[in-house]
């Protein structure tokens, strides 16, 4: 079957070795993507510490080689793979980017997954929270200026309160070493989480565009 | 060499442009040098159909008959049809399905229309370069959705023209920019058509043209400058003659010059002139009455461009240009609000009626190999999903995705003997599926068992067009499982078909379409088969057959790229005729295995 073993998987074209390629590197004809997992992809050991320059620089050559674009005047076959196996070089590139889907991808790989659908509040936020919680209640009902600019406050303190924990994860990415960490990675995974969606919240009872505080 | 021709099919003009040596040029109309194609089509009661400029000129007098903004409902259904749109148009009695236009006694749909002006366009590109033009890039806007994607495509088979890659209208403009400057950073593309307006914000490096993030609204644009204004002439006259569709539509090309006029002067009229009624009106007006008119529209794309912004994470301090898309960008208005979102003022170096057409030409290069240091890295515009348990919207794909993307689900059956699975796909930001747009209805067959037994993986890929497909797998069988597509607001395969055969004038064409299409499956099945066996029986092969092989594979490859079916069909027979020893040398290898073993279970 497909890629059932990396190290040997010949050119479905012209029967060169094409190992975890992911296009020949005889013929350029792309190649179902190689088994395994995101990191495999980009070509990446499965670490949580990721250059984003090099990340990207990965990203680039590969789509290079492979988009669609690239082959538009191969046989139906090579634009079929191509269309697949660009698929998954975005969906890799999409979750590796980010260092919260990283890190949430990261447990999935190590059987330790963070559950979706806990909706418990960390401890370390609870206060904001429920603060947070009353002021948007008060101003669904009344929302005068300067409610409104009272939570604006909050929000811009939740936005650094963000980026400080999102550093933190760095920190913690840069020094991992395995499977002591677990605990911690969880616990501040479900932290930037719940702030992201808190922040969500409050933009959209300003009425402001929201979503996207997973970028950077 | 066969020529890809690159397309901007737009709500008020199309233009045709093609990738040479110096760049992108744009191909004219050969009886009259005209660069723009009007996108009008009137349809006349003696059957005649008249397309362009001549089409335009005809409105007035045929206001019902002659579509002007056709873009504005590609890949609707009747129930987005508006009061206003009633009353400039007529549309054949229906309930649901694809929205049509009742005109010289038939039904059209959007497609349809379509057609007519990328034939013409067709025409201006085969009588520039000297051949037949069969392939294109087309141009969407950024925000068009499935829907309105698939039904370009098909206006592009329609006019028989194999559509080879939508591309969105900003990138394409960005391309057409990108391709003079060295530049690297971060470029917003702010575009307000005659109907549509897109915001993207693309991040360049080193060739490659990624797309961050992209935003807009489909019902938007210029068209909806000009109703304002058309209505202050309108309004000096009596409301039974303000409210007759050729008087309206009169006014309508009123307010349009009155508009261009706008761009450069501070003061202008909208001059209305009715003979046959005996009547003229004439409505003065300052660039900054008609400001306080369209402020209300102009400002619409605020919040656009801001979702956009937020959404690729970037800060307006961080981009480095403003790319100005469109002809409704010369209003200055629009100008001074596109330097207040992102603090810049916006290039308009390259025409803005021409750049996304140019960019057009780039891609159609870039298609056939002949730009490989650019590449476009584009997005889904609107979030993909299916109706879960309770009519909830479940979002597979999220805005913004780098596209080709994919996501599979696996489904099951909830009650005993089930021997279909519905999926029903929307696209859309909302939370619950009703306020979504429906897609499509996707039914997969599976073998009647014990509700929640059967086991069915479903993968939803968006292609590079930014077109869906669904392909289903039965997974306690491994077996691959049809998928019957029900389009909610498109035309099916037999539609597609009946359409095509229905266009007589092109029937030989068709025919040869057919033949080619057939020639090229089977050239595709013989020569996975050579590729296989080669890789798999090598060591068979006798001296300098290899070469010969190789040989005739090539010669293959080339028939397979030309449009000649003969041809095709020719190279094919040489293959066969090639490779027939050594196919024989396979058969009896395996047929001796076989031999063998039986021998072994004698013993």
């Amino acid at each position: 079957m497909e890629g059932s073993q990396n190290e040997d998987r010949q050119c479905w074209r012209c029967g060169a070795g094409v190992g975890t390629g992911l296009v020949c590197p005889g013929c350029e004809a792309p190649q179902p993507p190689p088994d395994g997992d995101l990191f495999a992809v980009l070509g990446l050991p499965r670490r949580l510490a990721v250059d984003g320059e090099d990340l990207e620089r990965r990203y680039h050559a590969a789509s290079r080689a492979l988009h669609p674009d690239r082959h538009q005047t191969a046989e139906p076959h090579a634009r079929q793979l191509s269309e697949r196996a660009s698929a998954a070089l975005n969906r890799a590139y999409r979750t590796l980017r980010d260092p919260v889907a990283r890190g949430r991808y990261w447990l999935e790989l190590h059987g330790n997954p963070l559950h979706r659908e806990n909706k418990e509040i960390p401890p370390a936020l609870a206060t904001d929270v429920f603060e947070t919680q009353e002021k948007l209640e008060e101003l669904r009902t009344k929302a005068t200026p300067a409610l409104h600019d009272e939570v604006r406050h909050v929000h811009d303190a939740l936005v650094a309160r963000l980026v400080g924990l999102e550093a933190e994860l760095s920190r913690l990415y840069a020094g991992a070493n395995g499977n002591g960490m677990v605990d911690e990675l969880k616990r501040r995974l479900s932290e930037i989480a719940y702030l992201r969606t808190l922040l969500g919240d409050i933009e959209a009872a300003l009425g402001e565009v929201s979503g996207a505080h997973s970028r950077h | 060499m066969e020529r890809i021709v690159g397309i901007d099919l737009g709500t008020t003009n199309s233009l045709v442009a093609v990738l040479e040596d110096g760049g992108p040029r744009v191909l004219v109309d050969p009886e009259t040098g005209a660069h723009l194609l009007p996108s009008a089509v009137a349809f006349l009661a003696d059957g005649e159909m008249v397309v362009g400029a001549r089409a335009r000129e005809l409105a007035p007098d045929h206001p019902f008959e002659t579509i002007l903004s056709v873009k504005r409902f590609m890949g609707l259904g009747f129930e987005h049809v508006s009061d206003d749109d009633r009353r400039r148009y007529r549309f054949a009695e229906g309930r649901e399905g694809v929205v049509r236009f009742a005109v010289g006694g038939r039904a059209v749909t959007p497609p349809e229309v379509s057609a007519h002006i990328l034939r013409e366009l067709k025409r201006w590109a085969e009588r520039a370069l000297g051949g037949t033009v069969a392939k294109a890039v087309i141009t969407v806007p950024a925000y068009f959705n499935d829907s309105q994607r698939q039904a370009t495509k098909d206006a592009g088979r329609l006019a028989g023209l194999e559509v080879l890659r939508l591309v969105n209208e900003p990138t394409a403009a960005a391309l057409a920019y990108g391709l003079d400057r060295a530049d690297e950073g971060t470029v917003a593309v702010y575009d307000l058509g005659g109907g549509t307006f897109d915001v993207s914000i693309l991040k360049l490096r080193g060739g490659i043209f990624e797309v961050l993030a992209t935003n807009g609204d489909t019902r938007l644009g210029g068209d909806d400058l000009d109703g304002r204004l058309a209505e202050v002439v309108l309004a000096e006259l009596p409301r039974e003659l303000a409210a007759q569709p050729s008087v309206r539509a009169r006014a309508r090309a009123a307010a349009e010059r009155a508009k261009r006029d706008l761009s450069a002067a501070e003061r202008t009229e909208v001059v209305l002139d009715l003979p046959e009624v005996g009547r003229h009106a004439r409505a003065p007006i300052t660039r900054s009455d008609f400001e306080r008119l369209i402020r209300d529209i102009v400002q619409r794309t605020v919040v656009p461009c801001r979702q956009a912004l937020k959404d690729a994470g970037i800060d307006p301090r961080d981009i480095r240009e403003v790319v100005a898309v469109g002809g409704s960008t010369r209003v200055p208005l629009v100008r001074r609000l596109m330097a207040e979102i992102f603090g810049r003022p916006p290039l308009v170096d390259i025409d803005p009626d021409e750049v996304v057409a140019l960019g057009a030409g780039i891609q159609a290069g870039i298609l056939s190999g002949g730009r490989r240091d650019m590449l476009l890295l584009d997005v889904v515009p609107l979030s993909l999903g299916i109706e879960t348990m309770g009519g909830v919207f479940t979002r597979l794909i999220d805005r913004n995705t780098t596209i080709p993307a994919s996501v599979k689900e696996t489904f099951t059956t909830a009650v005993d003997g089930q021997t279909v699975v519905d999926v029903h796909v929307l696209q859309g930001e909302r939370e619950l599926a009703a306020d979504n747009r429906s897609l499509a209805r996707f039914k997969i067959p599976i073998a009647p068992m014990p509700a929640g037994v059967p086991r069915l993986e479903v993968t939803f890929l968006v292609d590079a067009n930014g077109i869906l497909s669904v392909a289903a797998s039965d997974l306690r069988t491994g077996l691959e499982r049809s998928v019957e597509v029900k389009p909610s607001y498109g035309l099916t395969e037999d539609e597609m078909e009946r359409m095509l055969e229905e266009s007589i004038d092109h029937a030989e064409d068709d025919v040869r379409e057919r033949q080619l299409r057939e020639a090229r499956v089977e050239t595709d099945v013989i020569l996975g088969a050579t590729r296989q066996s080669l890789v798999a029986h090598g060591r068979l092969l006798a001296a300098g057959e290899r070469e010969r092989i190789d040989a005739a594979v090539s010669a293959l490859d080339a028939a397979r790229a030309g449009e000649d079916y003969v041809a095709i069909r020719d190279a094919i027979e040489s293959l066969s005729q090639t490779t027939e020893p050594f196919a024989r040398r396979i058969m009896d290898e395996s047929l001796q295995e076989a031999l063998g073993n039986r021998r072994l279970e004698e013993l």
